[in-house]
């Protein structure tokens, strides 16, 4: 009504939101709901040791907007500070750490709330009561042993995921702690691998659409020939293979067999000396015929039984019900997306339309299997939906406590490997920086014959590596103090897993990650 | 215990003195440069000059931490360098708000740094730094990351691949028939909306020219002379630009009769969807009876608008263009500027972005394709490319790791690392150092600086004295610069000239190609240096070569090195220091279009390159690329989108 627009007095035009137009970068990996979800987050750092890996994690966090920040630390500024961490200055000496970080961590991003607090002694339990209070806790090592226990007590409690970090010299760690499960649904997988186009298992009106286009395949003239969409050419020489062999092709040397057949028919009489519909059919070949085996994955999420507290879950509710569906159909949900390929543009939306549609249907039928879950009421259709597109890239990260391995088991497996890379001038193992880091978890400044009592006293028989002791005078002769760099580049890295696991976007690692900065090199193991 | 006790004990005390006395360039301070200054800074680097050409933007802030919203619209070299400076005053800081191209960084000023970092988001800017770091012979750090992706490289002369040594894709452009006359897809329209009408209404409409190809071919000159006609038919409408009926105008111009004229050319839709012309009044009456509300349309700009939407948003961000460009007028008028002012596109603009928004999906609702919403239509208009304080803070903390290993000299050792977000094994991806390409256009070349009496020195000094007397080169041989050939064979009108009247300055580069058949020597780039008083005796010469040599004794006694034969024995072989050999495939970055359309790399010959690479013929110099450092990009920075900037 642009009448009544010109009546109104101003017209204040608004585009997108200042908010909007400061996070434009990111929304574009993580879109508002992730942006949602790391607005609702409160992050509590408990910062010990010289304290910059958590400083720097934290400023990641801050710089794409979390809700809030608490910071606990029972330091104070000194000289040695201002030389390493980067959110303090000359004004601070002498003050609560925590206090002045969070002063200049709150100037880079006037959205985020946070507080900081100088910790007495003891003073943790003081903090970790409420326990809707944090989304997320962050600690750094080396941190006092009843601290630790606090935290993890806590942690497996309330069912945060903790997240630890430990940087000492060239080396450092991160590691993430995720209670019980933890299902994530917006994987984003690469578009290339969610191509899903039923090409053994086509529905009716798939099959008729296709039979339609390529009715009187070698009769038609040159422009509708070389604009049958790929989809159809290979249905259409599918069914002329079943008819002959009396199945799909399904060995390696039948798909090639069977490409061959699809190459011969090629028109070749044209002024490219081919066409580009049927090169996009030939290409597919190998990728989508084929019956899409249920992924290992999702599998998992199938078989496992989650804890009673989770089972009502809007994840597990739809879960179970697509298990169902998968049960009934064997196959999952059809994604409903078609790639991009030479057709009409009629015919492509057509064959877009058809895919939908049975997406659409195949939605439906999950909603109603949800719908019969006494909590399934409420779930929202759109999130099912999502669900659905997605089934064949859900994934479940187990928490530590799952399927547990040895330190020893992962040394002696990591030396193991190192012998054979001995051989080849292979890389080493990075396991040794973890033992070597852990064993100073509660002491900054260790000697050498220290630490390697330490580690001897939790992992026997492996002291005696080389490699690991060299590792661990390395970690002596750092005496616990941070390299700006290398904390920031690890809280680079924990950050960045972080916002994966507070937006459940994303696969985030499994679930220790070692960083060697002598040689720029990065391993996880699942500790 | 002093500042600096962290770095002196894991540094120890020969590197924690050469970082002290290091003299650092960056280039760029967007992303990671902002990162990377924090940690140059904190690692103690003595000296750091920063150079970056852009100003502050308020979608900076997510990720710029020396920024803040206070500093939107100030120079970012210069924000970053004070920001910097209260965290360590003992750092001697330098910033440049200029743009690296300009000459005032000539090849000298490079020499003067230890080490260069590039913090860069574009492919030109790059390319320039790269060249400038061979010339100088001074190492180089190169880095760039998109979402969560990102890479690492140290460039050494001679030592490791340059930036060059592996071919980069191009940016896309589109046929001028396919943007004016048969758009397929969303991109199509949006560079119709932005390149074409935009620029036509509000612009000097000479902008078009860089992402669309108007070159003719007898199958497509009668359309481009019909589009001609159209472009100046559409000027004389621009005239009623201020009037109540300038939108209908212009709407039935382009939305109507020229639909209708190009629907008459039945041939062009034999084979495709003819496009279906709107019209004005109608839509505008759906668009009232549908009580829309102009406002909350343009607030959402996530969804997708129907066509009385984009009707209602085309009419009214037509008109706040308007309105600006007729106060720019009067403002100039009023100061006797006799610039023509102009509006151009600016992703952050929202005028802008709102018209090329409508303009465009009115366009994609013509020809029948899908629409898309305005969110989407900035990043594909606007080259957007996603950009987070992680990747940033992972790739900045690896640059300052290899340039331990570049101040020790351990080229070596240097990695070329991809990070590797989601591999579930690794986050990082480190490749050993990879040669140098010895077919590199760039970098596998001979270079010299000449020293030169631009007073005197003709072109046929350089070529019979110089290059075939003082090098030995033969009859066959070229010479070209940035503006393009100057000498061949079959091109000798310029010999007569001077060198100051080809518009050969002091700084600039001429590159010699050589076309003898057999055994030919590399390319040769020459850096042109001004003498500040006259020669006495010959008017050019050079100052890196080796003196003369007896070149009647043999013959391939020349200063410049011969290109080696092919086939070279001299294959890389694959790197297998991660045991999987592919460790670019991890990390290799997609389009960020989103239009699927393909990219192709432009193989081009050796020699062409050659010549494009010292700065390229005539587009390439007219687009001068912005050193800036807004949004930090890797290999495929460009790639399949369409320029902005």
């Amino acid at each position: 009504m642009t009448e009544v627009v010109a009546d109104q007095t101003p017209p204040i035009l608004k585009g997108p939101s200042d908010k909007e137009k400061k996070y434009d970068r990111q929304l574009r990996l993580w879109g508002g709901q992730g942006q949602q979800a790391l607005e609702n987050a409160h992050i509590l750092l408990v910062n010990s040791g010289s304290g910059v890996v958590g400083i720097e994690t934290l400023k990641n966090l801050v710089l794409p907007g979390i809700g809030k920040f608490t910071i606990l630390d029972t330091e104070t500024v000194s000289e040695t500070d201002l030389g390493v961490n980067f959110f303090l200055d000359e004004d601070c000496l002498g003050q609560p750490r925590a206090e002045a970080c969070t002063a200049l961590l709150r100037e880079l991003n006037p959205d985020v709330e946070g507080e900081g607090h100088l910790l007495e002694k003891d003073g943790l339990s003081g903090y970790l009561q409420d326990h809707h209070l944090y989304t997320l806790i962050l600690f750094s090592y080396p941190i006092d042993p009843t601290s630790l226990s606090r935290i993890e007590e806590y942690g497996k409690k309330h069912r945060i995921p903790l997240v630890s970090m430990h940087s000492s010299g060239f080396y450092s760690y991160f590691r993430i702690i995720l209670p019980g499960s933890f299902p994530i649904v917006d994987t984003h997988p690469d578009s290339t691998a969610t191509t899903d186009l039923r090409l053994l298992t086509p529905w009716p009106e798939l099959s008729q659409f296709a039979a339609g286009l390529t009715k009187d395949i070698d009769s038609l003239d040159a422009h509708a020939h070389g604009h049958i969409p790929y989809i159809a050419i290979l249905l259409h020489y599918l069914k002329i293979w079943k008819d002959e062999n009396g199945s799909f092709p399904s060995t390696y040397k039948e798909k090639t067999l069977f490409r061959e057949k699809v190459s011969s028919a090629m028109r070749t009489d044209t002024p490219e000396g081919g066409e580009e519909n049927f090169e996009e059919a030939i290409a597919a070949v190998l990728k989508t015929v084929s019956v899409p085996a249920l992924p290992g994955s999702v599998k998992e999420v199938f078989d496992y039984e989650p804890a009673e507290i989770d089972a009502d879950s809007n994840f597990w509710i739809i879960a179970k019900a697509v298990k169902a569906f998968y049960a009934q159909h064997n196959q999952l949900p059809l994604p409903g997306s078609v790639p991009d390929m030479k057709a009409q543009s009629t015919t492509y939306v057509q064959l877009q339309n058809i895919y939908k549609a049975k997406a659409r249907q195949d939605v439906a039928e999950v909603i109603k299997m949800v719908r019969t879950h006494p909590h399934g009421k409420e779930i929202d259709a759109g999130e099912v939906e999502t669900f659905c597109k997605n089934a064949a890239f859900i994934k479940l990260i187990r928490g530590p406590d799952a399927s547990p391995q040895s330190l020893g088991e992962i040394a002696r497996k990591e030396f193991r490997s190192d012998e054979e890379a001995a051989a080849w001038g292979g890389p080493l193992s990075l396991f040794p920086i973890y033992l070597a880091l852990r064993a100073t978890s509660h002491e900054s400044s260790m000697m050498v014959a220290d630490i390697l009592s330490e580690v001897d006293a939790s992992i026997p028989d492996v002291t005696s590596n080389e490699h690991l002791k060299k590792v661990v005078e390395e970690v002596a002769r750092a005496q616990g103090g941070e390299l700006h760099n290398i904390s920031s580049l690890t809280g680079g890295m924990t950050s960045q897993e972080i916002i994966k696991i507070i937006t459940k976007q994303y696969i985030p690692i499994d679930n220790t990650c070692v960083f060697d900065g002598i040689t720029s090199r990065a391993q996880i193991f699942r500790t | 215990m002093p500042r600096d006790y962290s770095n002196h004990k894991s540094l120890g005390l020969p590197l924690n003195t050469m970082v002290k006395e290091a003299r650092i360039l960056m280039v760029g301070a967007g992303g990671i440069g902002c990162e990377l200054l924090k940690n140059l800074v904190l690692t103690g680097f003595g000296e750091i000059h920063i150079v970056d050409l852009d100003t502050i933007d308020l979608s900076n802030l997510n990720r710029q931490f020396l920024f803040r919203h206070e500093h939107i619209k100030k120079s970012k070299a210069l924000v970053a360098k004070e920001a910097a400076h209260q965290f360590n005053p003992k750092v001697k800081l330098e910033a440049h708000h200029a743009n690296i191209k300009d000459s005032e960084f000539n090849v000298d000023w490079f020499k003067g740094f230890t080490m260069v970092f590039n913090a860069l988001d574009n492919l030109e800017a790059r390319r320039h730094v790269n060249k400038m770091c061979l010339a100088a012979d001074v190492p180089l750090i190169e880095s760039g990351t998109t979402g969560f992706n990102g890479q690492v490289q140290v460039i050494k002369k001679g030592v490791t691949a340059c930036y060059d040594c592996s071919v980069k894709e191009t940016p896309k452009t589109f046929p001028v028939c396919t943007i004016r006359s048969t758009p397929s897809q969303p991109i199509h329209c949006i560079v119709w909306g932005k390149s074409y009408l935009l620029s036509e209404i509000f612009g000097t409409s000479e902008d078009e020219s860089k992402e669309m190809d108007h070159s003719e071919d007898s199958e497509n000159a009668m359309e481009i002379e019909k589009l001609r006609q159209e472009s100046q038919a559409l000027k004389k409408i621009k005239e009623a630009m201020g009037t109540s009926e300038f939108p209908q105008l212009l709407f039935d111009k382009v939305y109507k009769d020229d639909i209708v004229r190009l629907r008459s050319m039945e041939d062009m839709w034999k084979t495709r969807r003819p496009p279906e012309a709107l019209d004005y009044a109608t839509v505008l009456k759906t668009a009232e009876e549908s009580a829309l509300v102009k406002e909350d349309v343009i607030k959402d700009g996530q969804r997708i608008w129907n066509l009385e939407e984009n009707l209602l948003v085309f009419k009214d961000s037509l008109e706040r263009l308007s309105a600006r460009l007729q106060a720019e007028k009067e403002k100039a008028a009023a100061t006797a500027d006799s610039a023509e002012p102009v509006i151009t596109f600016d992703k952050d603009d929202e005028d802008t972005l709102d018209f090329v928004a409508a303009s465009s999906n009115l366009r994609s609702l013509i020809f029948g394709i899908e629409c898309k919403s305005r969110f989407d239509i900035k990043q594909m208009a606007g080259n957007i490319i996603p950009a987070i304080a992680t990747t940033n803070a992972i790739v900045a903390g690896l640059c300052v790791l290899e340039s331990f290993k570049v101040l020790k000299g351990e080229y070596l050792n240097t990695k070329e690392i991809f990070l590797s977000p989601f591999a579930p094994e690794r986050l990082l991806n480190p490749d050993r150092m990879r040669r140098p390409n010895p077919d590199c256009p760039v970098c596998s070349v001979a270079q010299t600086r000449v020293l030169v009496d631009m007073t005197r020195a003709t072109l046929n000094d350089l070529v019979e004295d110089f290059l075939r007397m003082e090098l030995g080169y033969g009859e066959e041989f070229s010479v070209s610069n940035e503006a393009g050939l100057l000498y061949d064979p079959d091109e000798t009108d310029n010999l007569s000239k001077k060198l100051s009247e080809l518009g050969i300055e002091g700084d600039s580069f001429l590159t010699v190609i050589d076309d003898n058949d057999t055994n030919p020597r590399v390319n040769l780039v020459l850096n042109i240096q001004e003498s500040k008083s006259p020669l006495d005796d010959i008017p050019i010469k050079a100052l890196d070569l080796r003196p003369k040599v007896d070149l009647d004794a043999d013959f391939s006694l020349s200063p410049i090195p011969r290109r080696p034969s092919k086939p070279k024995d001299e294959v890389e072989p694959v790197d297998i220091t991660n045991g999987n050999g592919n460790g670019h495939d991890n990390s290799t970055p997609t389009a960020t279009n989103g239009n699927g359309t393909v990219v192709e790399n432009k193989t081009s010959s050796l020699k062409r390159q050659a010549v494009e690479n010292l700065g390229g013929p005539e587009k390439r110099a007219k687009n001068a690329a912005k050193a800036s450092a807004d949004d930090d990009v890797i290999l495929v920075d460009d790639d399949g989108s369409i320029l902005i900037d």
